[in-house]
């Protein structure tokens, strides 16, 4: 009984995390690049993208614990952090850790990120969009599989997050190609 | 005495136009062990004395940068493709090729070269000299002192001659001798050993100015424009020229050709110097191409009056933005432009030039 409910709970949790991280995605790239908001819409887009993620790594974490919990399927501690030692499904599980990996090192860069440099929190933070298609696809390969309405729920998922990722990269940003056009010609 | 104390004593600063106190450079060099770069790039539209000290006096160049190092390396930084390279490279010095870009030979930019990066200027925070500056990419770069090659020659000679020859010339704030370029519509273009305080008059006359010339350049892109008239009446000092926004600066001065509109010949330096921003600093890459555009509708005279306030207030907002001075020169030249061809550029709203008057102005 208690181990059933482990195994929906980490299912809910899990395609929770999915719509979280999605939602953080999307505030994320609407919060950069030239076309983001200013003023108060800045400071309440940029507060909801910190605050859900946190959300978001809590849901995870249970997911995570329930997950290694029940005993349905056999995934220890040691498969939560290295990717790719799980004995049942080793792959997609695996999908699941590198993903959760790279969700730590941006939550500790960010919460970091008045003490180390800038160059460094950025490069990390582009992580994310690896770390996005990631999840989605375990997601996908795992649970959902058995159940249309997750596996709908992280197709949609996927194609709105791929179209906020399309709008970020469509827009042209002044300054980078101020900068691109500026590098034209003899500098060296 | 200290060669750091010698040049204290004598008053020396730096020739490239920052006008920077030599001595107070030496010594940081001198307890950093700081390799030198001697910059004769002749940088500055319309600079030659770079050149000429390397033409004419290049031993004593060479001894002056022994001096200033003690034994550290040197090198000569001269623009690709110039006599002045060519010059060098035959004497077997040591050189850096610089790529022919108006800020590339600004120091930073040559340091950044020197430690294989792009000339493009670099962040100060903290001076080169000292050996804890860094690159763009945050690597560290080795204790570097960057002199221009005039500044490097008077080194040589205040050490020969002494600090009194050298007070002996020049003004009280401004001592020394110090050359000065002067070309453009002048019969014999020249470079002059001259001193600060002397007539900008005599400068003229001294190479023959175009009879119908009206405008004359001080201190080249970066420094400013003066009617004929007024630069004739003026000494060729820091103090004289400071009323107009000026300085001695890089010793250059400019004869503007007669035949050209003077608002169209502002209209091309401002166009070039657009062009000529590295792209690291928004005011730079933003900025400079705006003002052209501002200075361009100026001249044709089309909304004028609106170009002029949105030109005014981009010309406050330039100055101390960028990580070098290049976007402060260009507001310096272009704001004196503004102020002496006020009565030019009315003309040209209302639908004609001074220069030109029989045809009907079309830009």
């Amino acid at each position: 009984m208690i181990n059933e409910l482990l195994w929906y709970l980490s299912r809910a949790t899990g395609i929770t995390s999915i719509a979280l991280l999605t939602a953080v995605l999307l505030l994320g790239v609407v919060t950069s690049g030239r076309r983001r908001p200013v003023g108060e819409r800045a400071t309440i887009l940029m507060g909801l993208h910190r605050w859900l993620s946190l959300g978001m790594v809590a849901f995870l974490g249970v997911h995570i614990t329930t997950a290694i919990a029940e005993t349905y399927v056999s995934i220890d501690w040691i498969s939560a952090l290295v990717p790719f030692t799980s004995a049942y499904s080793t792959a997609w599980v695996g999908l699941g850790t590198l993903a959760f990996d790279l969700v730590l090192a941006v939550v500790a860069t960010s919460l970091l990120r008045q003490r180390i440099p800038e160059r460094l929190w950025r490069r990390v933070h582009w992580g994310a969009y690896a770390m996005w298609p990631i999840a989605l696809v375990h997601g996908l390969m795992l649970a959902t599989s058995a159940e249309p309405i997750l596996t709908a729920i992280t197709i949609a998922c996927g194609a709105v997050g791929a179209a906020g990722i399309a709008w970020r990269l469509s827009t042209g940003h002044a300054d980078r190609d101020a900068r691109r056009g500026a590098l034209q010609g003899e500098w060296s | 005495m200290s060669l750091a104390n010698l040049l204290d004593e004598a008053g020396l600063t730096g020739r490239g136009g920052a006008a920077f106190a030599t001595g107070i450079k030496v010594r940081a060099a001198h307890e950093s062990g700081a390799t030198l770069i001697v910059n004769a790039c002749d940088g500055e539209v319309g600079a030659a004395k770079d050149g000429w000290v390397v033409a004419h006096h290049l031993p004593a160049l060479i001894e002056g940068a022994r001096l200033v190092t003690g034994g550290q390396p040197v090198r000569v930084a001269a623009k690709r493709g110039s006599r002045t390279l060519e010059l060098l490279t035959r004497a077997g010095v040591d050189v850096l090729a610089i790529p022919n870009r108006y800020v590339s030979s600004e120091e930073s930019a040559l340091i950044s070269l020197a430690q294989g990066g792009l000339a493009r200027p670099l962040t100060k925070t903290v001076p080169f000299v000292r050996g804890q500056g860094r690159d763009g990419n945050d690597r560290p770069i080795p204790a570097t002192v960057v002199l221009n090659a005039e500044t490097v020659w008077r080194v040589a000679q205040i050490a020969d001659r002494g600090p009194g020859w050298f007070r002996s010339q020049g003004t009280a704030t401004e001592p020394g001798p110090r050359l000065v370029a002067i070309g453009g519509a002048v019969a014999r273009p020249a470079v002059l050993e001259a001193a600060a305080g002397m007539p900008i008059r005599a400068l003229l006359d001294h190479v023959g100015v175009a009879t119908d010339a009206e405008y004359v350049g001080v201190g080249g892109l970066g420094g400013i424009l003066l009617p004929r008239d007024t630069a004739g009446e003026l000494l060729w000092s820091s103090t004289d020229l400071a009323r107009f926004g000026g300085s001695v600066g890089p010793g250059v001065v400019t004869v503007h050709d007669p035949s050209e509109c003077i608002v169209d010949t502002v209209d091309r330096l401002l166009t070039y110097a657009a062009g000529e921003s590295a792209g690291q600093c928004g005011p730079c890459m933003f900025g400079l191409p705006a003002i052209a555009t501002d200075w361009h509708a100026l001249a044709t005279g089309i909304e004028a009056s609106t170009a002029d306030s949105r030109l005014e207030r981009r010309l406050a907002e330039l100055p101390g933005r960028g990580a070098c001075r290049f976007p402060d020169g260009i507001a310096r030249f272009a704001s004196s432009a503004r102020t002496v061809l006020a009565d030019h550029l009315t003309a040209h709203a209302l639908g004609h030039c001074p220069t030109h008057p029989k045809e009907r102005h079309v830009a």
